[in-house]
């Protein structure tokens, strides 16, 4: 033994009251985790919302002035020029033909390959394979206007046309009525093009706005409308989403803060005592101050490894559950998360030798 | 203020001065004077007892004398300095260098050995040296339980630490709050013969107690009632020095 130091006082401080030192470092790990999650999931919340949007379907439609002649058939290039690269696309034709048992049906010409990922919400048991040309979806209450499913008779202004039944679409919107077919097979039978683009612009409204007027400055004559429904629908969840996860990171991070307060504020109360004895030894109340300041910070410091590592975690396995997406861990969360802890330590190791400041050593020492 | 001194002391040679300290603290119901215009002094190497009923006042005198706390009014001098005036920096240093408490309880820091006990004075004083802590551990006979932790010491042997760590810094005034009273009477004994040896080598002791016996070994007695103080011999008539 050649000397006693601070740091060789703290570390035999910390192991021999293991038992609380254990449980304001759970104190501080819970706060720092919790903390890490909600700040990872938060700052995920947007490109996670948006992801969700997607699978609502188009938020743009294009429609072509005149139904009769369809679109330019440039206009899928176009469209591609001035959208993100993520940017989900499909067309569509639309004709009203009969079945063989009389019924008028909408018939819909389209790339099952474009819809199957535009629509990925679509109850669909077996999707057509985008390269067949003879193959039909069906829509739940169109199959009823069929005599045989697998085998589909149609006609279109006197033009007979006969598909393979594949797959059925249930959506309980108006594709439940219509039959699906290849745009290539619909065009050269119905003789019509493809009169509606239907696009999903990833991310927000502000996104949507631009790329509207980007597609309108880029297809003069052509009606470019938003899906008003969805953006403004998707902002306002967005919105109420971000206040909500706002509200829940502050109540959580107080409620949070104020129990590792009444922890470690607890376990420096309890060594009233030794804070007595030390300042009757001679010791400063600032040398006292940060000795319970180190101390708490140390604990804040192993909070904040520990407590990052399981935020993260948690955020991880929240963020897979919820939005099928992994939450990777964001190391731009670290700084607030120390931060929090720090402060939380701070405050608790101070506001409590404040109260022992003003009360009597030497009453302390009897135990009175 | 001068027929307020203690008779048998002289105010230019004590080590210790009360003049009128009066010390109040607020409470619920209002100021409470837990002190009252005391006036006393103790002159370098005297043992004096300081004794009262609980709430007479001891603690607070404790608190005075140890420099742990200042007066509402009047004035402490200690070796030559008024405290009354200090900043609460400047009163931990001069409590560091000139007072050495003993403690009823004890109060060593159960993680720490024997001498990492005594060096806990020298580290708040100044710096730590083991080899000085070891020499004051020796001089109350501890030398050779130096590395233990006081939960594998005798309640005597704690005591003797306590003393040790009080010796340390060599203060001159040595505080002794009821320094036997969790002592058996082998202990007691013990601690009072280091008491006196160390009364005999020349350092003042001021003694809070309850018992009788301890009281005895003083060469006089502060009496304490209500927060007002009465000094007397320890076989002398109680004389008091409030009128």
């Amino acid at each position: 033994m050649s000397g006693l130091s601070m740091s060789s006082i703290l570390r035999r401080s910390l192991i021999h009251r293991r038992t609380r030192s254990f449980s304001a470092l759970i104190a501080l790990t819970v706060s720092a985790a919790v903390a890490t999650a909600l700040l990872t999931l938060y700052a995920d919340l947007d490109s996670k919302l948006h992801r969700e949007f997607r699978s609502f379907g188009a938020n743009v439609v294009v429609t072509a002035p005149d139904q009769a002649h369809g679109l330019p058939p440039d206009t899928l290039k176009k469209i591609g020029l001035v959208t993100s690269p993520d940017a989900r696309i499909a067309e569509f034709g639309y004709a009203v033909a009969t079945t063989d048992r009389g019924t008028p049906v909408v018939v819909a010409g389209t790339d099952f390959g474009a819809i199957r990922e535009l629509n990925s919400w679509w109850q669909v048991d077996t999707w057509p394979s985008s390269t067949q040309t003879d193959v039909a979806l069906l829509g739940q209450r169109a199959a009823q206007f069929v005599t045989n499913e697998h085998s589909v008779q149609l006609d279109f202004a006197g033009h007979p046309l006969t598909l393979r039944g594949v797959g059925k679409l249930r959506t309980g919107g108006d594709e439940d009525s219509r039959i699906y077919l290849p745009l290539a097979a619909f065009s050269a039978w119905t003789g019509t093009q493809a009169s509606v683009i239907e696009i999903q612009i990833p991310g927000g409204a502000s996104e949507v706005e631009a790329s509207i007027t980007r597609l309108r400055e880029a297809l003069p004559g052509m009606k470019v409308e938003p899906v008003r429904q969805l953006v403004e629908g998707e902002s306002r969840i967005v919105d109420k989403t971000h206040a909500l996860m706002y509200g829940a990171v502050l109540l959580i991070a107080l409620t949070v803060a104020v129990s590792v307060l009444a922890t470690l504020s607890a376990s420096v109360l309890e060594r009233r005592r030794d804070f007595a004895l030390m300042k009757a030894l001679g010791g400063t109340q600032s040398s006292l101050m940060a000795m319970f300041l180190f101390e708490a910070l140390i604990l804040a410091l192993g909070g904040v490894v520990a407590g990052y590592v399981l935020g993260s975690a948690a955020a991880w396995t929240i963020g897979k559950i919820n939005f099928h997406t992994a939450s990777w861990p964001r190391i731009g969360v670290l700084p607030l998360v120390l931060l929090l802890n720090l402060v939380i330590a701070t405050l608790a190791a101070l506001l409590p030798v404040r109260v022992l400041r003003s009360l009597e050593p030497a009453a302390l020492l009897k135990g009175e | 203020m001068e027929n307020l001194v203690d008779q048998g002391t002289r105010p230019d040679c004590a080590v210790i001065a009360l003049i009128g300290v009066t010390r109040e603290y607020a409470g619920h119901g209002g100021v409470v004077r837990a002190l009252d215009q005391a006036s006393f002094s103790i002159v370098a190497g005297e043992w004096v007892a300081i004794t009262g009923p609980s709430g007479s006042g001891k603690s607070t005198l404790v608190n005075l004398i140890g420099c742990l706390d200042r007066p509402t009014q009047g004035e402490l001098v200690i070796d030559g300095v008024s405290t009354s005036s200090m900043s609460p920096a400047e009163l931990d240093r001069f409590r560091a260098d000139k007072i050495g408490f003993i403690f009823q309880q004890f109060h060593l820091i159960p993680y720490l050995s024997a001498l990492e006990n005594v060096m806990l004075a020298q580290y708040f004083h100044s710096m730590t040296d083991a080899k000085e802590a070891r020499s004051s551990l020796e001089r109350v006979g501890l030398g050779h339980r130096a590395e233990h932790l006081p939960s594998e010491l005798s309640g005597g042997e704690q005591q003797r630490v306590c003393i040790a760590r009080a010796l340390i810094n060599n203060p001159p005034i040595l505080l002794a709050d009821e320094p036997t009273g969790n002592l058996d009477a082998a202990n007691q004994k013990i601690v009072a013969d280091l008491l006196r040896g160390l009364h005999a080598t020349g350092h003042t002791i001021v003694m809070v107690t309850h018992d009788p016996e301890m009281a005895a070994l003083a060469q006089r007695r502060i009496a304490l009632s209500h927060g007002k103080v009465f000094c007397h011999p320890v076989n002398g008539p109680v004389v008091s020095l409030e009128r």
